[in-house]
């Protein structure tokens, strides 16, 4: 998080400045993608990709402060996420590669994942074994820092369904590490 | 044997975990983890260590990406593409909105200068007719106590309307109030008969297309002095080669008939009148 300097990087930015600009992406990039990583497996790039693209051509008349700012971008990059797998679903034919790891049987693999890595793959991979709200909940509340509301806003749910949707993911990750005994 | 008398090597051995219940975990623990702290219970750290490593700091992979980013906003922050495209919709906004202005002012154009045309060829219905006469200066609406004079009908140099078939409810202007410098004659007569009847004025027309006047013929038939009923016909715009009617103009008799109502009505009309709907004139 910037905090207090987001509105001058902000205001630099929309003039044109490339430093501000690279500096407000070298602090949403990473969060992107390991948001992405876990909703779009595997075209997490090309997905943040064309989320900057869209970013870029609206960062003009963007009014808002960091919240505002983080909930556009990944607003923004979980409808190109819907997209891709739209897209995805009127072409099954993809190969086995492509599949997501989200797609693929959960539970024991992503924590044996998780203790190959034991880095922020890991974590990622452990999240992804996790329901898609609830893994999405806690994406966007750890990983982008977004509030309940508007994480709430974001998915299109009550403030109290993403409560939940949060500690009862928390509540299942806590037990997939300790049936696991996982330690990142 | 288990209750449920399944052998014990058949079971599967499944580890007793502490979060089984549920209870270990309470919700201010949960907000906790959210909030990113790491002193948490026991039980909860691995968890708090997972949610940690979500937040760790980012790897060179993870950047990579910049060049292309920036060089989309490099592409998009260098081009005006907003102003320029602001500047193409004025521009054809102001197109359109001129070849609009024009178009409306020349249906305008058209319309107004029909009217006008039909206002003076006494073409429109009465009301308008009167209306474009008071406004314009067209000439007034016949009504039913004045009739339409016959049109094209040619009339003699010098002859006087009142003489006429047009009836006219003048009241001529006595000698006294019509005094003429020069003295011919009954002035009063003539300019009485000129300044009321419609007729009278649209004979008096028929004498200036001519060239002609009434005080250029002395002795034709007028009001009864020979060259006194026409001089205020005269007067009015037939100036070319009558030296007695371009003398009228300096003339303060001249002068004194714009004055009067009656005759102020005279020599304005006068040149607004077609030929043909000049008011016939009785022979």
């Amino acid at each position: 998080m910037i905090n207090e300097e987001f509105a001058s990087l902000l205001a630099a930015a929309q003039g044109g400045s490339e430093a501000a600009f690279s500096r407000l992406w070298r602090d949403v990039n990473p969060a992107l993608l390991r948001y992405l990583r876990v909703i779009a497996p595997g075209a997490e790039e090309d997905l943040a990709a064309e989320t900057w693209v869209q970013v870029v051509r609206g960062l003009r008349s963007f009014r808002g402060d960091e919240q505002a700012w983080r909930a556009w971008l990944f607003t923004t990059a979980r409808r190109r996420a819907i997209d891709l797998a739209r897209h995805r679903s009127r072409r099954p034919e993809a190969p086995l590669d492509d599949v997501a790891v989200a797609q693929l049987p959960r539970t024991e693999d992503s924590a044996e994942v998780a203790l190959e890595h034991l880095s922020t793959a890991a974590a990622i991979a452990l999240v992804s074994g996790l329901p898609r709200l609830q893994a999405e909940v806690i994406l966007l509340r750890v990983v982008a820092g977004l509030d309940t509301e508007s994480v709430a806003r974001l998915l299109t749910r009550s403030p109290g369904a993403v409560r939940v949707a949060a500690h009862r993911g928390l509540r299942r990750l806590a037990q997939l590490t300790a049936d696991t005994g996982v330690t990142l | 044997m288990t209750g449920t008398d399944v052998p014990n090597g058949d079971m599967p051995n499944i580890p007793h975990s502490p979060l089984q219940d549920g209870s270990a975990v309470t919700d201010a623990d949960l907000v906790a983890l959210l909030a990113g702290k790491l002193d948490v219970t026991p039980g909860l750290q691995p968890v708090a260590d997972v949610l940690a490593a979500l937040r760790a700091e980012p790897s060179l992979g993870e950047l990579a990406g910049e060049a292309r980013a920036l060089a989309e906003f490099r592409r998009r922050a260098g081009m005006p593409v907003p102003r320029r495209h602001a500047r193409r919709s004025t521009a054809g906004l102001t197109s359109r909105l001129s070849a609009k202005a024009a178009a409306g002012a020349a249906a305008a154009t058209l319309v107004l200068g029909g009217a006008a045309t039909a206002a003076f060829a006494n073409m429109l219905p009465a009301p308008i007719q009167r209306l474009a006469h008071d406004v314009l200066g067209a000439p007034d609406a016949p009504s039913a106590a004045q009739p339409v004079p016959a049109r094209g009908k040619p009339t003699a140099p010098g002859r006087l309307a009142s003489h006429g078939t047009h009836k006219s409810n003048v009241k001529p202007h006595s000698t006294s109030r019509h005094p003429n410098r020069h003295g011919h004659g009954q002035p009063g007569t003539s300019q009485g008969q000129q300044g009321n009847g419609e007729g009278q004025q649209g004979t008096g027309q028929g004498q200036q297309g001519k060239g002609q006047s009434g005080a250029a013929h002395p002795g034709q038939p007028g009001a009864g002095q020979p060259g006194q009923p026409g001089a205020g016909q005269g007067r009015q715009g037939n100036g070319l080669g009558n030296p007695h009617a371009m003398r009228q103009y300096g003339d303060p008799h001249f002068l004194w008939q714009l004055g009067d109502p009656h005759a102020l009505a005279t020599p304005i009309a006068h040149h607004a009148w077609p030929a043909r709907y000049r008011p016939a004139m009785d022979t």
